[in-house]
């Protein structure tokens, strides 16, 4: 509970700090935003990236920050890491063993050859984008950067809802994406207008792919033991 | 003298026909007659049978050979399909394994043209694949093994793509480019499918030689091109591709291609929209193990067949020899020669037929002896008194030969008739012979003489032979008085016309040798002895009307007759004198005196006659 308080009280300080330091009229935030995503069915999906664009305004770029693809357990952890562009990624191997990853992706190609550990440098996502990882070694480990260029971004839970709070109210256009989205992100746009003070809501229904993951199980047969 | 115009008549009956030997049967033809006919028929039933079982077995076996290579290509079919199914396997995952290769990962996503297509070029041969094609998501040809110049080109196969798509990866056999290949899709992923990489080996007619080590039956790849099919690889050669690609149309599964003039059984796997697979293997082959059996069976129905006609000839003879039998016989008897019978011995109706033929046979020799006694009986009568014409018609010869009896002779002649002869016409000679010989011929009839022989005017009667009578004495005398009382009325006329003619009449009784004399062809039945010399002397002795009876005669027939005794007459060429009577009369007629109708009477034994 005092953590939470904190937390918020952290929050509400950097708001202040935020507001300030860009010169924008300090001014109540608006509503949380809730989003939904789930399928032609009505079965919520996870990992999908739920962001917002302020429509006339060009959002202010938020401090260079830093961001995580753990490799733990020959998995890729998040599955889905939405950045914002610029954003440098780190790529800490907490297995025992090496990992390899790369990416062919054309928003961002890299290859972090065979590691372990951290590398020392992190890698730069200077270009929005989807940016697929691989590993050279373990057929099955995938895992998507989705590099954007507005920083209020969400990422679904289980239940397919994620909110977003502390939007300066205005006109904004929300959409969504999912590695197996079918279809362009962008044209998933929906006005979206945001009141001070007031809560809104935003849902999307969208059809995936099927997943062209490699299983693990035919791969690591003996995992478990 | 007897005179007949055949001399004595035979007593063997003539036979009209010939001799059973020679007469003609008409000879058999072969299958006209009943007998071939018999065995054409039953041989040709058999046959018939034999032929149809044959038939019905040799297209049992072609049936059941046919349905055992049907079945044999049906499992060789699914064991192909099998075989080439876990070929794309191999090839699937050759092609996987190539598609996870990170430098090809790293050319096809960053390299250049030039270095994607070395890696192709380099991994191509880590399979040994014959192409390899990577292909962008969208399925236009990003780099290609076998030609730079496909590049940016669509795929040819897009509906394997989409399979691809659809299930992640594909093996199939496709028709490419004019030639057959054994395809694998897979897709590239770094991590995301970035890719598809295309392997490819043809499937020539080595391929086609490689597998048919598998199920050891032909193999032939065909590519469907409408309207049909078309041969692309095969383990025929050029001339049997042919007929089997033309032999192919309308058959959907399983059919009879006939290659070079040998039937071929065939079976056809789809195993792609357009790709079939044909195996086939020669109809004679399978049918080859039946060959045995075939054999077999032509040598138990030739066996059968040659015991049958055999058979058939042996019933044929034996139903046939009665009737051929009865047929000759019946023309025997058609000819007039009913001596022949039928020897059918059977206890069907064919040996009943025979028995009533030989019972008809023997009624109508019945018939035709009684005839023909009859007629020669009635032959004979015209020479010999009636009681010889029926010993003779009865077949008693015995009676002809030479033999001694007791006979009464009667001699009679007219007295003066050679001078009547001498002035009188011809023709009253005749004249008076016929009436005479009628008048007397009657009586001798009458009273069952023997006539020995008439000469002229003169006659000799002899009784008690040769059919014994039991009073030839009375007889004789009888019938002498009759015969004067006759030609007296009969000469009364002529001596009234001027003419002196008388009758007299001798009669004696003993023994004398009585039988046949004669020649070969010319015979008499005479009596020789002293009798017959003396009876002539008697005649000779008596003047008209007179009748003049030795001691004897008197003697056997004093009760019947009034008769004067003459005394003592020396006869010429006698050396005793001789008793003589006159017969005046018979004494007042007793009524068995006169035989009734001479037919009458039972002619006695030669014993009753004594």
């Amino acid at each position: 509970m005092t953590r939470r308080l904190t937390v918020a009280a952290i929050l509400a300080l950097l708001t202040v700090v935020f507001a300030t330091r860009t010169g924008v009229k300090a001014q109540a935030p608006s509503g949380p935003v809730e989003a939904i995503v789930a399928d032609e069915k009505g079965k919520p999906i996870e990992d999908a990236v739920v962001f917002l664009t302020p429509l006339g305004t060009t959002p202010a770029a938020p401090p260079s920050s830093t961001a995580l693809m753990d490799q733990h357990d020959k998995e890729f952890v998040p599955y889905v890491l939405p950045v914002y562009v610029g954003t440098r990624v780190t790529f800490p191997n907490r297995d025992n063993i090496r990992h390899h990853v790369y990416s062919f992706s054309s928003a961002k190609k890299f290859e972090l050859p065979l590691y372990i550990g951290t590398p020392a440098a992190p890698v730069v996502f200077d270009k929005p984008g989807v940016v697929a990882l691989g590993c050279n070694i373990h057929d099955w480990m995938l895992a998507y950067i989705y590099v954007l260029t507005t920083p209020y971004f969400v990422k679904t839970a289980a239940d397919g809802k994620a909110r977003l709070e502390g939007l300066a109210p205005g006109a904004y256009e929300a959409r969504v994406w999912h590695p197996r989205l079918r279809g362009d992100a962008d044209k998933t746009g929906k006005p979206l207008p945001l009141a001070a003070g007031e809560p809104a809501q935003v849902s999307f229904v969208v059809s995936l792919k099927s997943e062209w993951r490699i299983p693990r199980k035919f791969v690591e047969p003996y995992r478990g033991s | 003298m007897i005179r007949t115009p055949e001399g004595y008549p035979s007593l063997i009956p003539p036979r009209r026909g010939g001799s059973v030997a020679t007469v003609h049967f008409p000879k058999v033809r072969s299958f006209r007659s009943f007998r071939g006919q018999l065995v054409v028929v039953f041989v040709g039933l058999f046959a018939v049978i034999l032929a149809t079982c044959f038939l019905v077995v040799a297209a049992a076996v072609r049936a059941n050979a046919r349905s055992a290579i049907n079945e044999e290509l049906r499992l060789a079919g699914t064991l192909f399909v099998r075989q080439l199914e876990a070929r794309s396997q191999q090839l699937l995952t050759a092609t996987r394994l190539l598609s996870g290769d990170f430098a090809l990962k790293t050319a096809a996503a960053t390299a250049d043209q030039a270095t994607t297509r070395s890696v192709l070029a380099n991994h191509r041969q880590r399979i040994s694949a014959d192409v390899l094609i990577l292909l962008e998501p969208d399925g236009t040809i990003a780099a290609d093994t076998r030609d730079p110049g496909h590049q940016g080109a669509a795929f040819p196969l897009p509906r394997l793509l989409e399979a691809a798509e659809q299930t992640g990866d594909v093996s199939q056999i496709a028709a490419m480019d004019g030639g057959l290949y054994r395809l694998a899709i897979v897709p590239l992923l770094a991590p995301d499918p970035i890719a598809w990489l295309c392997a490819g080996f043809a499937i020539d007619d080595r391929t086609a030689v490689d597998l048919r080590s598998v199920t050891n039956l032909h193999v032939s790849f065909f590519r469907r091109q409408e309207p049909g099919l078309v041969v692309q690889a095969s383990t025929l050669d050029g001339a049997d591709r042919e007929e089997l690609q033309r032999g192919l149309a309308g058959i959907r599964r399983d059919g009879v291609v006939q290659l070079a003039g040998q039937p071929h059984v065939v079976r056809v796997e789809r195993i792609s929209d357009d790709v079939a697979v044909v195996l086939q293997r020669p109809l004679a082959e399978a049918l080859a193990a039946n060959q045995g059996l075939f054999r077999t069976l032509f040598a138990v129905g030739g066996a059968g067949l040659i015991l049958a006609l055999l058979g058939a000839i042996v019933l044929a003879r034996r139903t046939s020899r009665p009737v051929q039998a009865l047929v000759g016989a019946a023309q025997h008897v058609a000819a007039g020669d009913f001596s022949a019978t039928v020897s059918v011995r059977r206890r069907d109706e064919l040996g009943e037929l025979g028995t009533t033929f030989n019972a008809m046979l023997a009624g109508l020799r019945d018939r035709e002896r009684v005839r023909a006694e009859l007629q020669r009986a009635e032959r004979l009568k015209r020479f010999f008194s009636p009681q010889l014409a029926e010993l003779l018609s009865a077949g008693d010869e015995s009676m002809l030969a030479s033999h001694r009896r007791e006979i009464t002779v009667l001699f009679c002649d007219l007295r003066g008739f050679t001078a009547f002869a001498e002035k009188a016409d011809p023709e009253d000679v005749m004249r008076l012979l016929r009436d005479y010989h009628t008048t007397v011929g009657a009586l001798i009839s009458r009273y069952e003489g023997t006539l020995e022989r008439f000469t002229g005017d003169g006659l000799m009667v002899f009784f008690n032979d040769p059919v014994p009578c039991p009073d030839p004495a009375a007889r004789a005398v009888q019938m002498a008085v009759a015969m004067r009382d006759g030609v007296q009325g009969l000469l009364d006329e002529w001596r009234r016309r001027g003419f002196a003619l008388g009758f007299g009449t001798g009669v004696d009784m003993g023994y004398a040798t009585v039988g046949r004399i004669g020649y070969e062809g010319r015979f008499d039945y005479a009596a020789i002895g002293t009798v017959t010399n003396l009876s002539a002397r008697l005649c000779q002795e008596a003047s008209d009307g007179q009748i003049l009876v030795s001691q004897r005669v008197y003697a056997e027939v004093e009760n019947l007759v009034e008769a004067e005794a003459l005394g003592t007459l020396a006869l010429r060429g006698f050396v005793r004198p001789l008793q003589a009577f006159s017969v005046l009369r018979l004494r007042a007629a007793r009524p068995e005196a006169a035989p009734a109708d001479a037919r009458s009477r039972q002619p006695l034994s030669k014993d009753e006659g004594r």
